[in-house]
């Protein structure tokens, strides 16, 4: 255990976030999202069910449970907070 | 309360064994395919494990006129079929029963999933006189909850041919959601949707009849109702709110709810966003949701998450509860084209 992640291992968990997103979400241009656009709301549209199977694909892979320390799930902002929040905790 | 009963097939739902037929199929069991209609009239969910090609699921089917909510057929272990059927409908082991004329099935799902109700097929003759397959309401959801079911197993294999993305499915499917104010005739409704939700329900608790009779007469609260349709299937009543219209300056919403039928279709943001809307229209500045912080409603949350709410400060209350709010300036969440906003449901 580290305490700060090096930037080479977010951008490893961003590539591999993005590909679970085109899977639950079965929409192939999620493969070109950057790393900082909006997961709730127009951009990727995470919804409770899309949402639920990311968390729970999080959960499986790095073995971080988001919404068990995420009250507000501020860490599904993006990609990239999402991917700090794994880094920070793996 | 059992929530569905899990048949075997052959010389239970049958009368014989499908695949020892000669000529002729075996006909229904003419006793227990009627508790199964009688069970299922009562809103209670009827499902299939059996050990058989998945052709004799479709033959049970027809000789039986029931709609399975799910059907497990193959060559694994009873109670890995039950398991399955389990996850997939979403309910826990204590809410199914299982019926079997095979002792060493029924021996072998008692030692496996001790939670499950484990029956003969005299004892399922004799279940619809037992209390817990007797649910203090029947609406007209509970007793079309099979069919609702049945379709939810089509709609969901057609999106998995579809390969587009959710949206476009919705809009495929001839998604319609209706959002307009409760009334007296929808509170036995709203009961059990209160009961029987968990993944999408902000108070995690039961709201009875006469309290929820109050409120959709009370002038100082709102009660909209969710209907869901498609092409598929007609889903009915899945989901309600209750808003308290006073203070003026922020509304609360003790309780959010919503069957998880409609989880993925758009009608629980369809539902929150009309809660914005309405409060923003009436004046209020701020919309509050106290919600029950759970592992099971954590779709809840996303959902107040997608809809721009947030508790501040950022804890849980000793009663196990955040509040959920957001101001009403801005973008407020926007009601997607399918859905239909009346004044009454």
């Amino acid at each position: 255990m580290t305490a700060a992640a090096s930037p080479q291992d977010a951008a490893a968990v961003v590539a591999e976030l993005r590909q679970i997103l085109v899977l639950i979400s079965a929409r192939t241009e999620l493969a070109e999202v950057s790393a900082d656009t909006p997961l709730f709301g127009s951009g990727v549209g995470l919804d409770s069910l899309t949402g639920t199977m990311l968390l729970r694909q999080v959960q499986r892979r790095y073995g971080v449970d988001v919404a068990a320390e995420d009250l507000n799930l501020d860490a599904l902002e993006s990609l990239s907070t999402l991917a700090a929040f794994i880094a920070a905790r793996t | 309360m059992i929530k569905c009963v899990i048949w075997d097939i052959d010389n239970t739902l049958l009368d014989g064994i499908y695949l020892e037929a000669a000529d002729q199929l075996p006909d229904a069991d003419r006793e227990l395919a009627g508790v199964a209609r009688e069970l299922a009239s009562r809103g209670i969910l009827q499902a299939l494990a059996s050990r058989n090609p998945p052709e004799a699921a479709d033959y049970v089917q027809a000789v039986t006129g029931l709609e399975f909510a799910a059907a497990e057929c193959g060559w694994e272990s009873k109670a890995e079929s039950i398991e399955r059927i389990a996850a997939e409908l979403q309910l826990g082991q204590d809410a199914m029963a299982f019926v079997d004329d095979d002792m060493l099935e029924r021996a072998e799902v008692s030692a496996s999933l001790p939670d499950v109700v484990v029956l003969t097929p005299e004892e399922a003759a004799d279940a619809p006189n037992w209390p817990q397959f007797n649910p203090e309401v029947i609406t007209a959801e509970s007793r079309h909850r099979g069919e609702m079911y049945a379709a939810r197993r089509r709609r969901e294999s057609a999106a998995q041919e579809f390969g587009g993305s959710r949206e476009e499915f919705l809009r495929k499917a001839g998604t319609r959601i209706t959002i307009g104010r409760g009334s007296q005739q929808h509170v036995p409704r709203l009961h059990e949707l209160s009961v029987r939700t968990h993944q999408l329900n902000s108070a995690g608790e039961p709201w009875t009849q006469d309290e929820l009779a109050r409120l959709v007469e009370s002038g100082e609260h709102v009660v909209p109702g969710v209907m869901l349709a498609d092409d598929f299937g007609d889903d009915g009543l899945v989901g309600a709110a209750v808003m308290q219209t006073h203070p003026a300056g922020a509304y609360q919403v003790p309780l959010v709810m919503m069957s998880c039928r409609a989880l993925g279709r758009g009608a629980l943001d369809a539902l929150l966003a009309w809660l914005c809307d309405a409060a923003a229209v009436a004046g209020a500045a701020e919309i509050q949701v106290p919600c029950l912080v759970t592992q099971r409603n954590v779709p809840m949350r996303l959902a107040l998450a997608a809809a721009g709410l947030r508790a501040e400060p950022a804890e849980v209350a000793p009663d196990g509860r955040a509040i959920f709010s957001r101001r009403l300036t801005g973008q407020l969440p926007e009601l997607p084209a399918y859905v239909e906003v009346r004044d009454r449901l």
